[in-house]
């Protein structure tokens, strides 16, 4: 009977298989011939493509850029999500469910309609900057177009309703019973949040927070719309050298090094969920 | 006033700031859709710049008949796309779910990791491996698979797949094995204990790796913006161009309708399977 159970495994395991092998290897081999621009490349297997990416200061600054973004992005998401996904948690109404269909559909939504909507919301003369500037508390319009806050911002909508569900399914497992515990003991909300939820929620959230920032690192439409040819981060530059300049090798050994990196901090984050289930902190 | 009443005071008031921030939240995240939607509502002359004017004027449904022909084929194509990449992404993630959680075969956690990978890998390092991979393929075979449905259905059902092997594996492992044996037992053939008794249950998980498979092929623009070509775009790379080219007002009304779409698949997976299996099951969640 298991063994049928394997058979039916077999082809959709080789498929997968083969689509994984083959278009990681084919990569990953061109990243190690020289680039000549134009499609082409060189004969031998050399590291040239990465030692230019160690050496130039326009390549090690996109990387720090990813990162410096991807990481302001996970902490407002989770800053903005954790107590909407608090609040969804521990509602005991019909209204739970209206909630949480909009996060749903925030997620569904593809980033590009978003990025269209954030255009509008923060343009120059569009209504938030006109209001805050009647209001005096901005003295010239907050643009996000072309700018680190603007790629910021958009990686957030990328990550919020998806970090959202996250926190929501961290905070479901901490039984409701120990906060009226603490209640019944005297504590007051903030003291319970501060003694009893947030250090239950503490490794779920750590997790969590790796996976948006791991999310952010590999974010390429939010980033390169609103970057707007101005700010660039890996993933971005990984399109622009293959598609405008051309550079296939070059775009391949990028790619690698986003591919190394994101692996790298996933293997973390799951290191970490191990020992974090070992130590029964948990409940996934 | 006495201790119980300033207490109870506080906590409303810190209630009351609570929900406020929440609300602020929700605002930040809904906001982009509604301003979209508002602004396709503007009628042919708003005072400024048409296309930017929100909250809208001269309320109308201008730009909705006004939807050009390249949007409409684009539109066309990202559903057929994502339709065949949702069925496709069923029929290999269903039976790999089955296998990885009924057989035994030594190794399984690795064939699992094989299954889970592309969700590791960044979809723009996913575009470019497979434009690199259909390079090659064309170079040796003389048929090149970029700017071809077929080559788009490949890459978006190498991400979409373990969306389904996630939320199948979700509900079969608390599948009772003893409901199917209980139909061997009265004497059902397995494969109709399998399609009268299994299939009923794991359903709900089907829809929603499903529809899961079908979003993240119908928004996707770092994989399919490597695989298509001049006049054959997806909905979501026209849109991606448009704003780095020359914008039409337009696009907000076909926007809004891509967002109303959205929102009846979901009201169709609340009635079809609740929106809590959805989340229950969330395999890997939104990309």
């Amino acid at each position: 009977m298991t063994a049928r159970w394997g058979l039916v495994l077999l082809p959709p395991f080789i498929f997968s298989f083969f689509l994984v092998a083959a278009s990681q290897s084919v990569f990953l081999e061109l990243s190690f011939f020289e680039d000549l621009g134009l499609g082409r490349k060189g004969e031998d297997f050399v590291l040239d493509n990465y030692t230019r990416f160690l050496t130039d200061s326009f390549y090690l600054h996109a990387l720090w850029t990813t990162i410096k973004t991807s990481a302001l992005a996970a902490l407002f998401t989770l800053v903005l999500g954790f107590p909407v996904a608090y609040l969804i948690a521990r509602m005991r109404s019909q209204w739970a469910m209206v909630l949480i269909a909009g996060i749903v559909v925030a997620t569904f939504v593809t980033i590009v309609i978003k990025v269209y909507g954030l255009i509008v919301i923060f343009s120059a003369n569009g209504i938030l900057n006109r209001s805050l500037m009647e209001i005096g508390i901005l003295s010239e319009p907050f643009t996000i177009f072309g700018n680190v806050s603007g790629v910021v911002i958009g990686l957030m909508h990328f990550t919020l309703g998806f970090g959202v569900l996250l926190l929501y399914s961290v905070i479901q497992t901490i039984p409701r019973s120990l906060e009226d515990a603490a209640a019944i003991h005297g504590a007051n909300r903030w003291r319970v949040y501060r003694r009893v939820i947030f250090p239950l929620a503490l490794p779920g959230v750590t997790v969590g927070a790796l996976m948006i920032f791991n999310m952010c690192m590999g974010a390429f439409t939010s980033a390169a719309l609103l970057g707007g040819g101005r700010v660039f981060t890996l993933p971005v530059l990984v399109q622009r050298v293959v598609m405008m300049e051309l550079k296939f090798s070059m775009g391949a050994t990028l790619a690698a090094i986003l591919l190394v990196s994101v692996i790298a901090i996933n293997l973390l984050s799951i290191f970490m969920l191990r020992r974090m289930k070992a130590a029964h902190l948990v409940v996934v | 006033m006495d201790r119980a009443s300033r207490y109870k005071i506080r906590r409303t008031l810190g209630r009351v700031a609570f929900r406020a921030y929440c609300a602020l939240s929700y605002i930040f995240l809904l906001s982009p859709m509604v301003v979209v939607i508002g602004t396709s509502l503007n009628g042919p002359k708003a005072s400024t710049d048409a296309s930017f004017q929100f909250p809208p004027e001269n309320i109308s449904l201008h730009w909705y008949a006004r939807i050009p022909e390249a949007q409409i084929e684009a539109l066309a194509l990202s559903f057929a796309l994502a339709g065949i990449v949702a069925v496709l992404a069923c029929i290999l993630g269903v039976p790999a779910a089955l296998g990885l959680v009924r057989s035994n075969l030594p190794g399984k956690a690795l064939i699992s990791t094989v299954f889970r990978a592309p969700l590791q890998i960044p979809s723009i390092v996913t575009g470019i491996a497979f434009l690199q991979l259909f390079y090659l393929i064309g170079d040796l075979t003389g048929v090149y698979w970029q700017g071809t449905l077929f080559g788009l259905v490949l890459g978006h059902v190498f991400v979409a797949t373990p969306y389904v092997v996630g939320t199948v594996t979700a509900v079969l492992q608390r599948f009772d094995m003893r409901l199917e044996e209980a139909a061997l037992i009265h004497g059902a053939s397995r494969w109709r204990a399998f399609r009268r008794v299994t299939l009923p249950v794991i359903m709900p998980g089907v829809y929603a790796g499903g529809l899961y498979a079908f979003m993240v092929s119908f928004g996707d623009v770092p994989i399919a913006i490597f695989l298509t070509a001049p006049g054959f775009v997806t909905y979501p790379v026209e849109l991606f161009t448009a704003l780095e080219n020359d914008f039409d007002p337009s696009i907000m009304a076909s926007a809004s309708m891509v967002i109303f779409l959205c929102l009846i698949l979901l009201l169709a997976v609340q009635k079809l399977v609740g929106l809590d299996t959805l989340l229950r099951t969330g395999g890997g969640g939104g990309r």
